[in-house]
């Protein structure tokens, strides 16, 4: 890698192909994929009228409108946290000479991977009354009651676990960044502050939006941290009445499904008002130093870091390790060998790496269509994609129990297989890819498709040397974030994959909730360790190439 | 062009990984018991004869996996489990119908039986497998058998309450000497369970007295039993009501930096009540002789022996005694759930916990 092999060009806004309408093939394409990803919210519709619920009447309740506003309370201070913390932290990682940057860009992502039901009873276990960071402090005489609940230990845990989905896009989108105007901000005499708000922070808007879009998503669907952090919102209260009252709880998903519908148009409606900064690739990236500031930036990267991944780490290395000592000793023996994670293990890498490609592959020919010829079509079935993420995972199970029962021969012949369990995956988590993946559409110019057609290249010669190259490290992030986050899912691995096909957080799960807390510790500990080579592979290994 | 081509080159190489992974794997073949499962049967393996049963489980694997190796080796059927929270597994049952591949469900709590019983999911269970167990263990139309229980005990910190000051009945919790001290698990399943129990034995009135009660005094909410039993063996807070079940479990595996003990209310007191964990033929089982055996074989006195010895249960038939680590039950007070009386019964018991406020404590 040294000499630049495309010219660096960067133009305040990239004329979109708006006159041009999309081929055929991909409209098709788009609409057959849109339906796909909707089968989870219709099967929530049907369920509202099967079960005679009135989603409307019970809007008007308080019963309804206290948990509605403690969610959006939560979503918004979430979402706020997370934008400025992964910003931050993207920009420290790649444009500054900030310490350690390398192992950093390892362990950032790595939250991603902490199943929420673990991972928040892990930072309770290690900060809360008698936990470790307790005992800590007591053998230094500090004498400490501080206790992680309600709003503000859901804020902290989950923004801590959902920072990376603005870290990774937007830390790939800065790597592509052309530095040309950069640097001529700062030979003009900018500092780097003001260089990154006049000329950096435009060109990541919409990466920033995407991700954060993606944290409010999830911050309303969450179920596992409010649940251990004793944070009333509307996930819980559908989670307490499935069973008692289905109808208001199918009545209450429909509202998180309607919420988060509005919550995506908004967002699509706020990026398309900003001017696209698109940029083709530069090979020279400009690089800040910090200068008195290193320091300072090296303590922040350093907190959240130790908070995001050592303090739940700690836990379950505390849980591990104890139970393997304890059954040495002729305690309890441990209810899982080597094999067994090992299988789970082999699992959960074979599933989510086919679900992260199989989710870019799906969620590319939309992006294509918003982001290229900003079809109506395409926009729909973004709204959709990225809409059903507000679904908690355990619906969108049901709906595909639901719906493969009632589709004949299609339903018996991908019932209980890996197909079923990756698709459901890629509809859970496709809205990850989504939004990277088409700013990573957005930042390939018009004018290189035009210089190709000029020079004879065929659509997809121009798409496999013009495009793919230029997006290649948006898709990887999208790729890793999709990675991660299947690693880690649990409903729909414990309803959709096949009879005894167990993964990791699977066995976690039963290990944890009948407080098999060392098994549990054991496996998570791999999970985690895997997690974080996935994380070098895709995300480090790279940076080392540049 | 170097660089996107090695990362194509990298995303090439995991899938090829990934498939390679997937086409080794690991081959079953029957191999002699060891461990735990030598424990239940420790003769010579059958081999596996074509026949088969699918189990909906919402007991772990950790509790599942050595009954039902044993069970595989000694009867030559050949079992396959799904394993999930029972509430999530009757969801599931509930959708699919009569289409269900599932034989057996088992739930280790009552109300997603009470679920699927009301929407008549579950088949009659064949009277000598029933008679297997005591009338107060089983279903009177036959629809479900208990095959162990947990106990509702408080759960306490052993540094910050003192043994005299532990209470009697669940009443007294809610006296000013208990002020913010107690947590409970508002609508945690077996939670939901036990106070539906409470108000058709004690009445509406008082049970829900009591709930508002508890909340007046600063009772606090926690998800489930398990994270009540951590936080009070950490001494984030003093007293817990929980089933007695995940206390050993803590204690096993952290030893004794786990400060909390479970204390038996009175015999006679709804804090005293025994939680039955139950099996069920699904209806229309397909393999509904098979489903029998494995239900006659969770009855038998070597698994018995296990869930008490091994996972500290109290077993339910064969005569088993409760494990000697085990308080024992008392015979003359102590409740068993009448399930047939939840199902309907859970709706108006989540409806008094929300308007109670103890979600949000």
């Amino acid at each position: 890698m040294t000499a630049p092999s495309a010219q660096t060009i960067t133009t305040p806004t990239v004329r979109t192909r708006r006159g041009t309408r999309a081929p055929l093939a991909l409209r098709g394409v788009g609409i057959v994929l849109a339906v796909a990803f909707a089968f989870p919210g219709l099967y929530v519709v049907w369920r509202n009228i099967s079960t005679g619920a009135d989603p409307i009447g019970m809007l008007g309740t308080s019963r309804t409108l206290a948990p509605l506003g403690r969610t959006l309370q939560l979503a918004v201070l979430v979402s706020a946290a997370s934008a400025a913390i992964g910003t931050a932290l993207a920009w420290l990682t790649t444009r500054t000479d900030v310490p350690l940057r390398r192992l950093w860009r390892m362990l950032l992502p790595i939250p991603l991977v902490f199943p929420t039901f673990i991972g928040a009873a892990a930072f309770i276990r290690t900060l809360n009354p008698g936990g470790l960071a307790n005992d800590l402090l007591d053998g230094i005489g500090i004498e400490r009651t501080f206790e992680l609940r309600g709003l503000f230990g859901a804020w902290l845990v989950l923004t801590l676990f959902t920072y990376p989905y603005v870290y990774l896009p937007v830390a790939a989108r800065l790597q592509r960044l052309a530095g040309s105007l950069e640097e001529s901000a700062r030979v003009l005499g900018d500092t780097a502050g003001q260089t990154f708000r006049r000329i950096v922070l435009p060109q990541i808007t919409s990466a920033i939006l995407a991700g954060t879009l993606l944290v409010f998503l999830y911050t309303i669907s969450d179920f596992g941290a409010v649940q251990l952090m004793r944070y009333d919102t509307l996930t819980r209260a559908i989670n307490t009445n499935y069973l008692a009252r289905p109808s208001v709880a199918f009545a209450l998903s429909l509202l998180l499904l309607v919420l988060a519908v509005a919550v995506v148009i908004g967002e699509r409606a706020v990026t398309r008002s900003t001017p696209q900064a698109g940029s083709a690739r530069s090979t020279r990236v400009v690089q800040y130093r910090l200068g008195a500031w290193r320091w300072p930036a090296a303590a922040l990267v350093v907190l959240v870091a130790s908070l995001a991944v050592g303090a739940p780490l700690v836990a379950m290395l505390d849980w591990a390790g104890d139970g393997i000592i304890r059954a040495t000793r002729d305690g309890r023996p441990l209810t899982v060998d080597a094999d067994k994670v090992f299988e789970a293990a082999r699992h959960t890498l074979e599933s989510s790496v086919l679900a992260a490609l199989a989710a870019v592959a799906a969620v590319l020919p939309i992006a294509l269509l918003v982001g290229r010829y900003r079809s109506r079509s395409g926009s729909f079935s973004h709204a959709i994609v990225i809409g059903s993420f507000a679904l908690p995972g355990i619906l969108i199970a049901l709906a595909l129990r639901f719906w493969t029962l009632r589709s004949g021969f299609a339903g018996e012949l991908f019932a209980d297989s890996k197909a079923l369990l990756i698709f459901a995956y890629v509809v859970r988590f496709g809205s990850l890819a989504m939004g990277i993946t088409l700013v990573a559409v957005q930042s390939v110019p018009d004018r290189f498709h035009d210089v190709g057609a000029t020079l004879g290249a065929g659509r997809l010669r121009r798409f496999r040397t013009i495009d793919l190259p230029l997006m290649t490290p948006g898709l990887l992030a999208a790729v890793g974030l999709v990675l991660l986050s299947t690693m880690k899912e649990l409903p729909i691995s414990l309803l959709i994959a096949p009879i005894g096909y167990q993964t990791l957080t699977t066995r976690i799960f039963s290990s944890f909730e009948e407080s098999f807390v060392a098994e549990a510790g054991i496996m998570a500990v791999v999970l985690v360790a895997m997690s974080g080579v996935l994380s070098w592979l895709l995300v480090l290994r790279r940076a080392e190439h540049r | 062009m170097t660089r996107p081509l090695s990362s194509m080159r990298l995303l090439a190489l995991a899938l090829v990984i990934a498939t390679f992974a997937a086409a080794c794997g690991s081959s079953d073949t029957p191999e002699p018991l060891e461990g735990v499962a030598a424990d239940i049967y420790s003769g010579d393996c059958s081999e596996l004869d074509g026949r088969q049963v699918t189990i909906y489980s919402g007991r772990s694997e950790n509790l599942m996996d050595p009954v039902l190796s044993a069970f595989e080796c000694e009867t030559g059927i050949e079992t396959a489990v799904r394993y999930d929270s029972a509430t999530n597994l009757a969801l599931t049952l509930a959708e699919e119908g009569d289409r269900t591949s599932a034989d057996v469900f088992l739930s280790n709590s009552p109300g997603p039986i009470g679920f699927l019983d009301q929407r008549n999911l579950l088949g009659e269970i064949e009277p000598d497998v029933l008679a297997l167990v005591d009338d107060q263990n089983r279903s009177g139309d036959g629809r479900w058998v208990g095959f162990s229980g947990r106990k509702r005990v408080a759960v306490y910190n052993i540094d910050s309450v003192s043994v005299d000051e532990l209470p009697e009945s669940v009443f007294e919790l809610t006296d000013q000497e208990w002020r913010d001290r107690v947590a409970i698990p508002g609508t945690n399943g077996s939670f939901l369970d036990w106070f539906t129990v409470f108000r058709a034995q004690e009445g509406d009135a008082v049970a829900t007295q009591w709930l508002n009660d508890m909340v007046a005094n600063g009772a606090k909410f926690y998800a489930n039993n398990r994270s009540i039993v951590d936080a009070v063996g950490r001494g984030e807070i003093d007293l817990g009501l929980v089933n007695h079940y995940y206390n050993y479990q803590e204690a096993a595996a952290i030893g004794e930096d786990h400060r909390a003990l479970n204390h038996d209310l009175a015999g006679d007191d709804i804090g005293s009540l025994l939680i039955i964990t139950a099996a069920t033929v699904v209806e229309n089982a397909d393999n509904s002789a098979e489903a029998h055996e494995l239900i006659r074989y969770l009855l038998s006195e070597p698994v018995q022996r296990y869930y008490t010895e091994e996972t500290f249960e109290y077993p339910l038939a064969a005569g088993v005694q409760p494990a000697d680590i085990l308080p024992p039950l008392n015979a003359s007070g102590t409740a068993t759930i009448d399930f047939d009386s939840l199902g309907g019964g859970l709706e108006a018991s989540l409806e008094i916990i929300e308007a109670s406020g103890i979600a949000n404590q």
